[in-house]
């Protein structure tokens, strides 16, 4: 259990690795070049890693929904607004924003669905993140 | 040390993060159905993929001539390029820990905190050649009830009811 603790904690640490080294990428170059490096290279990764490990295309790999192919074009642009955003707001700004938003997003995106959802929780996390967002706003 | 506070940050600048999040929702969603179907590598290597063609299309449509400025950037060092194995290896990790006792909400919520500690640091030193942003009380207090309410909606919130 330690051993499954200790690397979900390196997948937070190591995606925050992966938007600074973006970001310094993209001063260089610029962010949706950064973003493309960012794809391309793990692409590479990826495909040497499947060829070793032999379980890149599993049987039901080719019934995935076309719309489901979408996921890579919406992660360019997502990453390339944290390269760009990582330089101007800072490293921890961007990572808290965006999980903000993803936490507020996924609320709604539930709720739109109707998928099951502990309501008070939920909205009591919302309210607590927008007024994070509010206090680095307010003026010193 | 001697770095004055971080400057106010730009609220446009901080909303633009905020809807990001929203466009991470859709790409969890959109690779985690890829991944129903032939699995987290699978679905990982198809988002890589698509994403770089699409990154090829968006450079093409949008390509223009830098103006001669007489500008010039440092070149990036060859570190700078290898964002991509780290996230490649997030999904790996993450996709094995979703299958462990620590489900899904338990990984969420270590890597909220593996970021959080990181990008404390990254702030505080300016890890890999990116500005270093000293943080006031206020940023602090705000770390936290981010933080705080982030948590609410993984541990207690979203499918906790399921």
């Amino acid at each position: 259990m330690t051993l499954f603790i200790t690397y979900a904690l390196t997948a937070g640490i190591l995606v925050g690795l992966s938007r600074q080294l973006n970001g310094r990428l993209a001063l260089s170059t610029s962010p949706l070049i950064a973003s493309f490096f960012n794809h391309a290279i793990g692409f590479v990764f990826l495909t040497i890693l499947g060829l070793i490990l032999g379980n890149l295309l599993l049987p039901g790999a080719s019934s995935t929904p076309w719309w489901a192919y979408l996921g890579g074009p919406v992660g360019v642009i997502f990453v390339a607004s944290g390269s760009w955003l990582i330089a101007r707001i800072g490293a921890v700004n961007t990572a808290l924003l965006v999980i903000g938003g993803q936490m507020v997003s996924g609320v709604a995106l539930d709720l739109a669905r109707g998928a099951p959802l502990t309501l008070w929780a939920s909205a009591l996390g919302v309210v607590l993140i927008l007024a994070g967002m509010a206090l680095t706003q307010k003026r010193r | 040390m001697s770095s004055p506070d971080a400057p106010q940050p730009n609220p446009l600048h901080l909303l633009a993060a905020f809807g990001s999040g929203g466009l991470l929702t859709m790409m969890v969603f959109l690779n985690g159905e890829a991944g129903s179907h032939g699995g987290a590598l699978f679905s990982s290597w198809l988002a890589h993929g698509t994403g770089t063609v699409a990154a090829i299309i968006f450079l093409a449509v949008l390509w223009r001539r830098r103006p001669a400025t007489g500008e010039t950037r440092a070149k990036a060092p060859l570190w700078a390029y290898l964002g991509g194995v780290s996230g490649a290896a997030t999904v790996m990790l993450t996709s094995t820990t979703v299958n462990t006792p620590l489900a899904l909400a338990g990984t969420l919520a270590l890597g909220l905190a593996g970021q959080v500690v990181f990008s404390l640091a990254a702030d505080q030193w300016g890890f890999f050649g990116l500005p270093k942003r000293r943080l006031g009380l206020r940023d602090a207090g705000a770390v936290a009830l981010m933080v705080v309410g982030s948590l609410l909606i993984i541990l207690f919130g979203v499918g906790a009811s399921a």
